[in-house]
């Protein structure tokens, strides 16, 4: 299928499917979110349900050579979440199988 | 001695000064007049004499306005005392003098009087005086005047003398007119002095009896009178009140005004003071000495009573003063004071400065009015308010002591509980007074602070402002730009009970208005606001809409001769911008989405895809035989890119649906109006492809319509636009592919007690899928008839595995609507002669068929009738782990499938009841012994519980108590 016909014009046409759909969101800072899409604008502020954060902090210790740091892994989760659009990298539906 | 024939008083001096030097020797004066009038001659002398004699008057009480009067040709001391030179002309003048001041007025005299004499008063025949005039100092000394034939006779004939005598001196006594000038001026400085002193004690003694005479009613043109001739100031200590001198100097009179104001002031506030302390002294003694008690007390009580009108009338000179500061109109006055600051600080007058009150009395008299009577009003009251105060204490006391002695104990003790009574009561009463009186001037000190800024703005400013704010409110659809607000003001006024009028939008016209938000929840100011709001809104965009006219009428002139002036800034913005219009974006509102064909598309790929499987399955056999092409089922994108397109279709129809034509609008609009409704609804249908065989795919592609949560959720949104029929049709869809949902597919997933996401995402889709079954569909279910309802659970039997259906909630669900719907018929028919209303009646080839279908439905579940409870279906999962009724939540899980089971027992015969009996009997007597042995913890669990097993008991005409465990 041909993105044209599909009714696919502009990328933000791929967010509106995932309207009230899991997606999977990347955000600066080494921060991934999963949640329920509500709401998004054209700054890619996104509003989100259910939300887990994903925040991955690596942990540079002195004397330790570069490629070993210890990479740790925080998670909280938020039932309602604002995010802000500037911090977006990548919206996406999460994997089906 | 003139010059040219002019007089001149000098002329007289000097011969004066000749017969002193010469002892009245004329012969020699010639030479000594030459001689001093060449040498002494600087040329200033003019000058001096001419300027000089312009303050003379004011300096030694010539002029009348001044106090100190003294009247320097007054000759009531006998001048025979003073050291004459010519005592014989002295008393020839005498009688001159005697006759004159009498005759002349006070004005007159004082400004005809010259310097003579002053002069008279210096010369004292000292060699000094004449020294002085040598040295050129002297007034007197004339440009003109070294006369060197000075003529006696002629002197005297025009000497000013004798105008101010008006009788001519006789030539023979050019000395007469020294002579009288001695012995009218020649007082000394304590002479003067005590002169003045006396002429005041006399004025002051008949002011004091005239103000006795009439202390309040003194007019102010009394005063006025009065004050130039005020005697010396009496600061030194303030007079007893009846006594003070309103006699005094404007200046002083204020100031002492003032000072006692203000020692009033004080004086209250020490009496205030003093009767706190008092009284708090006099409890403590109370017991001790009750006679003296007694008398204090009622002393107090006067005391209070003087207190209360203190205060009152310290209010009303409040009040006077600012009536008076708001009264006061002379410029003079507001340089004294403010009215704002009099208002603020009414009491501060009594503290302001004396120097600025005094500066004003002395700038005039005319401003002295207000503050003069003002305190005129109140003070002699004042006075003689306390003193008779005062008077009454005293008699009270001594009435007191005079009958003390002979009340009897209890008299006294009562009394004095009375007076108690009445001194808490007084007590209250100032405390209340001064509370208000100071919550007022608190309230007023918020106005004044609120009101700072008040009128800043004019009205055309404000409206100007609101123009703006409310042209920023219009909208073309005030509906739905304000949807959420609309909506929910909707739900919170059917909440409140309040019958909804219909939307809270104000229109104008052509569709354009500005919605007024959630209805008002308070009254008062609020709704009157709003009121005024909206007239003021409509004001303003009808006055818009008139230019708009305007504006058009004006583009009508176009081609006509003449000026036309248009407003260019009316004019649209210039488009910069040049958009390819012919891109497919159907619906500006939502162009994100353009249309969603909804016929799958012929191209390339999927065509070809298509044809070879036309060709397999007309290979195939039968199993398409009536021509339905088989399609890949509809993938999860298309789902939702279909889905978004029927939101914004469901979206259309309900504004389409609000924007409903009203029947004066004319039939054409209405036809119209249906006409796109129907469009839109067909539209829906299709998109919803209701009409798709069912073979077409598996899952049919309105059940993958239905994967996502948001299509499980659009279904009662479609379903109130919908026509019944196709409600049918819909049911009819899901019935036949119900196994093909999801939630049906993944219902085994729910029963497990593990805690996955996958797990919650179920059971939200099943609850959602329930929940919008039975807004949507399952209500139709209630009209149908028994012939329907039987064909209809044949199909379910047909298409689906009824067994695993019946272990969904929504499988469930829909069991249990059938099963109750054919009850309801069945007991329509045992009522068949009383409900006429019920039209079509099934007949018995119906029943016997809903009878066979029945049997074969409880022939499916009775093998795994106890495997229905999801309870024991977790219980099961888990292992044997959790055993039956450990399960949290069980009671809610399985309340719906007791509910089906009584519905189940309804409708069977004798021995299916037995076998329910039987198989469900381990079940519900471990339930009740459960609940009766108290393993449950909750009452509202055992309740629950109970209640479970009886609606099923109860259905079979039992009930749970009669269950012996």
């Amino acid at each position: 299928m041909d993105p044209a016909s599909s009714g696919i014009q502009e990328p933000f046409d791929l967010i509106r499917l995932s309207l009230s759909e899991r997606v999977f969101v990347k955000l600066r800072g080494d921060r991934e979110l999963t949640g329920v899409l509500h709401a998004y604008d054209g700054h890619m502020n996104l509003i989100l349900s259910d939300v887990e954060e994903t925040i991955v902090i690596v942990e540079h210790a002195d004397g330790v050579p570069e490629g070993q740091a210890t990479v740790n892994v925080a998670k909280r989760k938020v039932d309602m979440l604002f995010v802000r659009g500037d911090g977006v990298i990548l919206v996406s539906p999460p994997s089906r199988t | 001695m003139s010059y040219f024939g002019f007089d001149n008083p000098i002329d007289l001096e000097s011969e004066k000064r000749k017969f002193l030097e010469s002892g009245g020797q004329g012969s020699r004066e010639d030479i000594a007049v030459y001689t001093w009038g060449e040498q002494g001659y600087d040329g200033l002398g003019d000058e001096l004499h001419e300027g000089g004699d312009e303050l003379n008057d004011e300096t030694f009480g010539g002029v009348g306005e001044v106090g100190k009067d003294f009247d320097f040709s007054h000759t009531v001391l006998p001048s025979d005392d003073l050291p004459q030179a010519a005592p014989s002309r002295a008393q020839q003048a005498r009688p001159q003098v005697y006759e004159q001041p009498p005759s002349q007025p006070v004005q007159s005299s004082a400004a005809s009087r010259p310097t003579h004499s002053l002069e008279s008063v210096w010369d004292d025949k000292s060699p000094f005086s004449v020294l002085g005039r040598m040295n050129g100092a002297s007034r007197s000394t004339e440009p003109h005047h070294p006369s060197h034939t000075p003529s006696p006779s002629q002197s005297f004939k025009f000497s000013p003398f004798s105008a101010t005598s008006n009788e001519p001196l006789p030539a023979g006594q050019p000395l007469g007119g020294i002579s009288s000038g001695l012995s009218k001026g020649a007082y000394t400085l304590e002479e003067v002095e005590a002169e003045m002193r006396a002429q005041a004690a006399l004025q002051h003694q008949q002011q004091q009896q005239q103000q006795i005479a009439q202390p309040t009613s003194l007019t102010h043109t009394q005063m006025r009178a009065q004050i130039p001739r005020q005697g010396t100031p009496q600061h030194a200590a303030s007079p007893p009140p009846r006594m003070h001198p309103h006699s005094q100097s404007p200046r002083f009179h204020q100031q002492q005004q003032q000072h006692q104001i203000h020692l009033m002031h004080v004086q209250q506030q020490q009496q205030e003071r003093q009767l706190l302390d008092l009284a708090r002294h006099r409890e403590r003694q109370k017991l001790l000495q009750e006679q003296q008690l007694l008398q204090q007390q009622q002393q107090q009580q006067i005391m209070e009573q003087l207190r209360l009108e203190e205060i009152e009338r310290a209010r009303q000179i409040r009040l006077q003063q600012m009536q008076s500061a708001n009264h006061m109109h002379s410029p003079l006055l507001h340089q004294r004071q403010s009215p704002a600051l009099s208002e603020r600080h009414p009491r501060s007058v009594g503290r302001q400065s004396p120097a600025i009150m005094g500066g004003v009395g002395a700038l005039g008299g005319a401003p002295l009015e207000v503050p003069l009577q003002q305190s005129l009003a109140y003070m002699p009251h004042d006075i003689q308010l306390q003193q008779r105060l005062l008077a009454e204490m005293a008699q009270a006391e001594f009435l007191n002591s005079m009958q003390g002695g002979p009340q009897s104990e209890r008299e006294i003790r009562e009394e004095r509980e009375l007076q108690e009574m009445l001194r808490a009561e007084a007590m209250r009463k100032i405390m209340e007074a001064e509370r208000s009186d100071q919550k007022r001037r608190r309230k007023q000190g918020k106005i004044q602070h609120m009101s700072r800024y008040n009128d800043l703005m004019t009205q055309s400013d404000k409206d100007f402002i609101t123009r703006i704010q409310v042209s920023q409110l219009v909208t073309q659809d005030p509906y739905a730009d304000d949807f959420y607000a609309q909506v929910y003001g909707a739900i919170i006024r059917s909440r409140m009970g309040i019958q909804t009028q219909d939307d809270r939008i104000l229109k104008f016209g052509s569709g354009a208005g500005v919605g007024l938000g959630p209805g008002q929840k308070g009254s008062g100011r609020r709704p009157s606001a709003m009121q005024r709001m909206e007239a003021q809104v409509e004001r303003i965009v009808n006055n818009a809409k008139m230019r708009e006219k305007e504006k058009i009428s004006l583009n009508s002139l176009q081609g006509a001769l003449g000026k036309t002036s248009g407003r260019s800034y009316k004019a649209a913005p210039r488009q910069l911008l040049q958009v390819d219009a012919s891109s497919p974006s159907p619906s500006p509102a939502h162009a994100h989405i353009s249309k969603v064909d909804e016929e799958p598309r012929k191209d390339g790929m999927s065509a070809a895809h298509e044809a070879a499987k036309i060709g397999h399955q007309a290979l195939g056999g039968a199993a398409n035989s009536e021509g339905v092409i088989a399609k890949d089922p509809l993938k999860h994108r298309e789902a939702l890119m279909i889905l978004e397109r029927l939101y914004d279709l469901v979206l259309d129809i309900e504004q389409l649906r609000r924007d409903q034509p009203l029947p004066e609008d004319g039939f054409e609009a209405q036809d119209a109006w249906e006409v796109e409704l129907d469009a839109r609804v067909q539209q829906l249908l299709t998109g919803l492809r209701l009409h798709v065989y069912l073979e077409t795919s598996v899952p049919h592609p309105f059940i993958s319509l239905l994967m996502p949560i948001k299509g499980k959720r659009l279904l009662p949104r479609v379903v109130r636009h919908l026509p019944s029929e196709r409600i049918l049709t819909m049911l009819t869809l899901i019935i036949a592919c119900f196994h093909q949902v999801d939630v049906v597919v993944n219902s085994p997933k729910l029963d497990t007690l593990e805690e996955s996401k996958e797990r919650a995402e179920v059971e939200q889709h099943s609850e959602v899928f329930l929940s919008s079954l039975v807004q949507s569909v399952l209500p139709a279910i209630g009209k149908l008839d028994l012939s329907m309802l039987t064909g209809l659970l044949g199909m379910l039997f047909k298409h689906n595995d009824v067994a695993a259906v019946a272990r969904t909630p929504p499988g469930i669900a829909l069991l249990t609507m059938f099963l109750s719907r054919v009850q309801n018929i069945k007991e329509a028919i045992a009522s068949v002669p009383m409900t006429t209303a019920e039209p079509e009646l099934p007949d018995p080839i119906d029943e016997r068929r809903w009878q066979e279908v029945f049997d074969e439905l409880f022939n499916v579940l009775a093998p795994g009738l106890l495997l229905l409870f999801p309870s024991i279906r977790i219980s099961k999962n888990s292992g044997g782990s959790v055993p039956y009724g450990k399960v949290p939540g069980t009671d809610d899980m399985d309340q719906p499938i007791w509910q089906f089971l009584a519905a189940m027992a309804v409708h069977s015969s004798m021995e299916q009841q037995q076998y329910l009996v039987t198989a469900l009997r381990e079940l519900v007597l471990e339930n009740v012994s459960s609940v009766r042995r108290g393993f449950l913890a909750s009452e509202e669990e055992r309740e629950k519980r109970m209640g479970n097993v009886d609606i099923f008991m109860r259905a079979l005409g039992l009930d749970s108590s009669q269950i012996a465990v």
